[in-house]
């Protein structure tokens, strides 16, 4: 059958852009993403507040006491796995939003979401080149989409399939990341041992009596074992490197600022997106676009069967995460003899801890969402998830001006507790603001924003009021 | 809006049709192909060290003027013009097909294309082992383009002058940050000179100046790459996995203006029909004197600013705080604008009609051909091949250049005779479509 659309046809009238509308909002999402996003705060306060990697470095080598445990804590049960649920969300969400009725439909959300993709990708830019937020995940979820956007018909064992493979990828990327490490190590050794070679001629010659120059290293090779050392420098806690970074961190002048980040942002959104990036985000995008299409999000499964999953999710998620942390000590300690011993790196599980940790979580919360206990958390949740954009943003306001040179300074000044107890002042902030808000509004102002320039009649419409007879919340199903 | 773009009747959501094609087009993009490997055979045959050899002199020799030949009339300007037709490309390919109800839309096509062309330049990077490849950064970049197939013409050009300006103050901040650094330098000198100590910092800055201004290609670590490239795969593909991975990288994050610019002013001439023929004589003769008048002019100023920079790099530094090179997307425009109207003008002419249909054939097939350059060149200079990588001058590559010109015009006619596509055409088509698509041609017997 073809479809010729007729001419004068506004083509807007299956109007996808009419953005998800309320009743198709599916709750456990907003929860989800609601989690997420603050939850999340508590992981990237340690860089936005300067707890930095090498103080958590000291305390691994410590491992005994509160702010150790604490520490240990936060990087089982959040580290990564916010970023991963966000991502999981999105895939779900990316389904919802383009599998519409009809094919004027179809195309049409087709248009809007790639707009709203580059749109994303703006977003992030800002949020990251502009305020200055090192770990913005915004420009990757645009980008991401739109590499995905041709997969999202692929039935749901193609799509389990594919996030099967693009967790084993990352793996692998660890791992290829690893053995550059060990082929730095191998030729060190090999021109340490040619330069004991040469110590030991000259050393020779000089008793026969044959005055010679010593052999000396080539450039290359002293390149190679200025390549090891400085593995071995990076691996190693140092405290002493922070002090430079403070103080930079520190400087009351924006523009300095912007030039000393620049390249960790440039890094962070180059770099480690081509590296590892492409396939965290993918994975975890795969296997939530394959959850919705079992139709995990829409009660498929007994509360039990929810529970068994979220439980055995905790269990393997959190039995990687101590051997992660486990190894991660041996090779602080001595990450030679680490080399040596080990063929695989640390890191090698961490795609499948945090996917099966993320999966978890998901479970537990579609669980006590259908056995309506605990509503009022849920709801509160729901709320900041439907802002989660505005929300994001907000975090990188509050904590630059807080922590930032141009700010307040407070930059590496306070400790790990303190920096628990501000994320907390700002979680409640975010909650109360997020409520409140939505009590006038449908959408938040960012939101809103991104909806109407991805649907190209933002000039047209106001702010929409909120309707008395649809509920702010709706549960689905 | 002048554009009439024939609509495949035949078949729905399907290739183009054979019959359907703009000759024009697949001319302009057969000849950009060629120029194409002028640029990239010394990527290819040759030590990157040799344009600083070059550059330094002697200035009379066969080389040099190659050097400045290619810079002056090319460097640039074929990419442009790859770029600028694939933007129409994306028009062609996104309005001529109908979709079907329920099925597969034409954004998912498009983005689909795209990934899978993505997958070839990533095959062309890291199995064919070539570090220039171009398929890569046009799949991501096409993915901006899609939102804006219907813009409005003047728009389109408005996009490709901001991409240009975007590209135009990269470059200028990476110009001031190499002026602070002779700034900190100079500084330090003159200290120096009323006898007062440098802290460590000054030390720093005036060490770093120094190695920038004293920067030669060295000949252990040249020599070291020549030996690693005329080896085995293995050794080969370790070789260029930093340059592959690092260009993908860092070429896409910085450099995707440089596509994107083209590809932009590509669609709004599309759509004027300058690409398909459909301007007047005049308006391509203006095209043509344009073009060049500006074009080949600020491509000498251009060069000339590159051998000031490579020979005195810090009296240009001083000299200049605006470098010469933020004029190269302008150049680049206008020599393309050029190059492409003297095209269409000899086509019109009828001058060559054998060599313009055998070029269209080149053209028609462009995918096939630029993975052949790699294959053909990768296996011509490295040390898996014939491993002659290194052994030519530099102007010698140019005889390369000319045989595999030759050998391409003649296989792309032999095979569109048979075939309905290029082999990597139908496979991109096949894996697009998800469907294996008609190859043969249906033979006509009278």
């Amino acid at each position: 059958m073809i479809t010729n659309m007729p001419a004068g046809n506004d083509p807007c009238s299956a109007d996808p852009s009419q953005p998800t509308l309320l009743h198709t909002r599916i709750l456990s999402l907003d929860v989800l993403r609601g989690i997420a996003v603050l939850a999340a705060l508590i992981v990237s306060i340690w860089v936005f507040g300067g707890f930095s990697i090498e103080q958590q470095k000291q305390l691994l080598l410590q491992s005994k006491g509160w702010s150790y445990r604490v520490f240990a804590a936060i990087e089982l049960l959040l580290n990564g796995k916010m970023r991963a649920l966000i991502a999981l969300v999105f895939g779900v969400a990316m389904i919802l939003f383009l599998t519409k009725n009809g094919q004027e439909g179809r195309a049409r959300a087709g248009d809007i979401f790639i707009k709203r993709q580059l749109w994303l990708i703006l977003f992030g830019l800002v949020n990251a080149v502009l305020f200055l937020w090192t770990q913005d995940i915004l420009f990757h979820l645009g980008i991401m989409g739109i590499l995905i956007f041709p997969f999202v018909r692929l039935s749901y064992r193609s799509l389990l399939i594919i996030a099967i493979l693009t967790t084993f990828i990352f793996s692998a990327k660890n791992y290829w990341n690893y053995a550059d490490d060990k082929k730095a190590y191998h030729k060190y050794l090999v021109v340490t041992d040619l330069e004991k070679k040469f110590e030991k001629d000259s050393a020779d010659k000089t008793q026969k009596g044959i005055v010679t120059k010593k052999d000396t290293l080539t450039k290359l090779q002293k390149q190679d074992t200025g390549m090891w050392v400085g593995i071995l420098a990076s691996v190693k806690s140092n405290l002493k490197k922070d002090d430079a970074n403070n103080k930079e961190m520190r400087s009351g002048n924006y523009g300095k600022m912007w030039n000393y980040l620049l390249p960790n942002i440039q890094w962070w959104e180059s770099q480690w997106t081509y590296r590892t990036g492409v396939w965290d985000f993918a994975s975890m995008i795969f296997l939530g676009m394959f959850l919705y299409k079992i139709g995990f999000f829409t009660n498929r499964f007994s509360r039990n069967r929810y529970l068994l999953i979220g439980l055995m999710g905790i269990t393997i998620g959190l039995l990687s995460g101590w051997y992660r942390l486990h190894f991660q000590q041996i090779a602080l300690q001595d990450y030679v003899k680490y080399i040596n011993r080990y063929a695989l790196p640390y890191t090698f599980l961490f795609p499948l801890e945090r996917a099966v940790m993320a999966l978890a979580y998901t479970s537990f919360v579609l669980a006590f969402l259908s056995a309506g206990i605990l509503n009022g958390i849920w709801k509160t949740f729901a709320a900041v998830g439907k802002l989660a954009l505005t929300n994001y943003f907000l975090q990188t306001i509050i904590c630059t001006i807080f922590f930032y040179g141009y700010g307040m300074g407070y930059y590496g000044r306070l400790t790990q507790w303190q920096l628990y107890l501000f994320a907390a002042e700002v979680i409640l902030v975010q909650i109360v603001f997020s409520i409140i808000w939505l009590r006038h509004f449908n959408y938040g102002p960012l939101e809103w924003l991104l909806r109407h320039i991805s649907s190209g009649k933002w000039l047209k419409k106001t702010m929409p009021k909120p309707s008395t007879t649809e509920p702010a919340i709706t549960v689905i199903s | 809006m002048d554009i009439t773009i024939p609509q495949s009747n035949f078949d729905n959501a399907a290739p183009v049709a054979t019959s359907d094609r703009i000759k024009t087009i697949d001319m302009i993009r057969g000849v950009a192909l060629f120029g194409i490997l002028l640029m990239n055979i010394p990527g290819f045959g040759i030590h990157w060290s040799i344009f600083n050899t070059i550059q330094r002199g002697p200035h009379n020799i066969a080389d040099f003027h190659t050097l400045q030949v290619i810079s002056v009339f090319f460097e640039g300007t074929m990419r442009g013009l790859f770029s600028m037709l694939f933007g129409a490309g994306m028009i062609l390919f996104t309005m001529n097909k109908k979709e079907i109800l329920g099925g597969v839309t034409i954004g998912e096509l498009y983005y689909r294309r795209l990934l899978v062309l993505i997958l070839f330049g990533i095959i062309n990077a890291y199995v064919f082992l070539w570090f220039g490849d171009i398929l890569y950064f046009y799949g991501f970049a096409g993915m901006v383009l899609y939102p804006f197939r219907k813009t409005a013409t003047k728009w389109l050009f408005v996009l490709g002058i901001v991409c240009i300006g975007i590209g135009m103050l990269k470059g200028q901040l990476n110009h001031n940050e190499t002026r602070e650094k002779r700034a900190a330098y100079v500084e330090a000198v003159k200290q120096e000179k009323t006898g007062k100590t440098l802290t460590a910092e000054q030390q720093q800055k005036k060490t770093e100046w120094l190695q920038i201004e004293n920067w030669k290609p060295d000949t252990e670590s040249r020599d070291r790459d020549v030996r690693e490239i005329r080896s085995g795969y293995g050794s080969v593909f370790a070789f260029f996995l930093p340059w592959n991975s690092g260009g993908e990288t860092w070429y896409l994050y910085n450099g995707i203006w440089d596509s994107l610019c083209m590809m932009f002013i590509g669609m709004g001439l599309l759509v004027i029909g300058f690409f398909s023929n459909k301007l007047s004589t005049s308006s391509y003769l203006m095209g043509l004197v344009i073009g060049y008048g500006i074009g080949i002019p600020v491509g000498i100023i251009i060069f000339s600013g590159e051998i000031n920079q490579s020979l005195h790099i810090g009296s240009y530094i001083d000299n200049y705080s605006v470098p010469h090179s933020i004029l190269y997307d302008v150049k680049r425009v206008f020599l393309s604008l050029g190059h492409a109207s003297l095209i269409i003008l000899i086509f019109r002419s009828r001058i060559i009609p054998w060599l313009m249909r055998a070029l269209a054939n080149v053209g028609q097939m462009a995918f096939s051909n630029y993975l052949m350059q790699s294959i053909i060149c990768t296996l011509f200079f490295y040390g898996y091949g014939l491993g002659y990588y290194n052994h030519l001058k530099y102007h010698q590559l140019y005889y390369v250049v000319v045989s595999v010109w030759v050998f391409q015009l003649i296989f792309s006619s032999i095979w569109l005779r048979y075939y309905r596509f290029g082999p990597f055409e139908w496979v991109w088509r096949s894996l697009t479509y998800w469907k294996k698509q008609p190859f043969r041609k249906k033979l006509i017997t009278d």
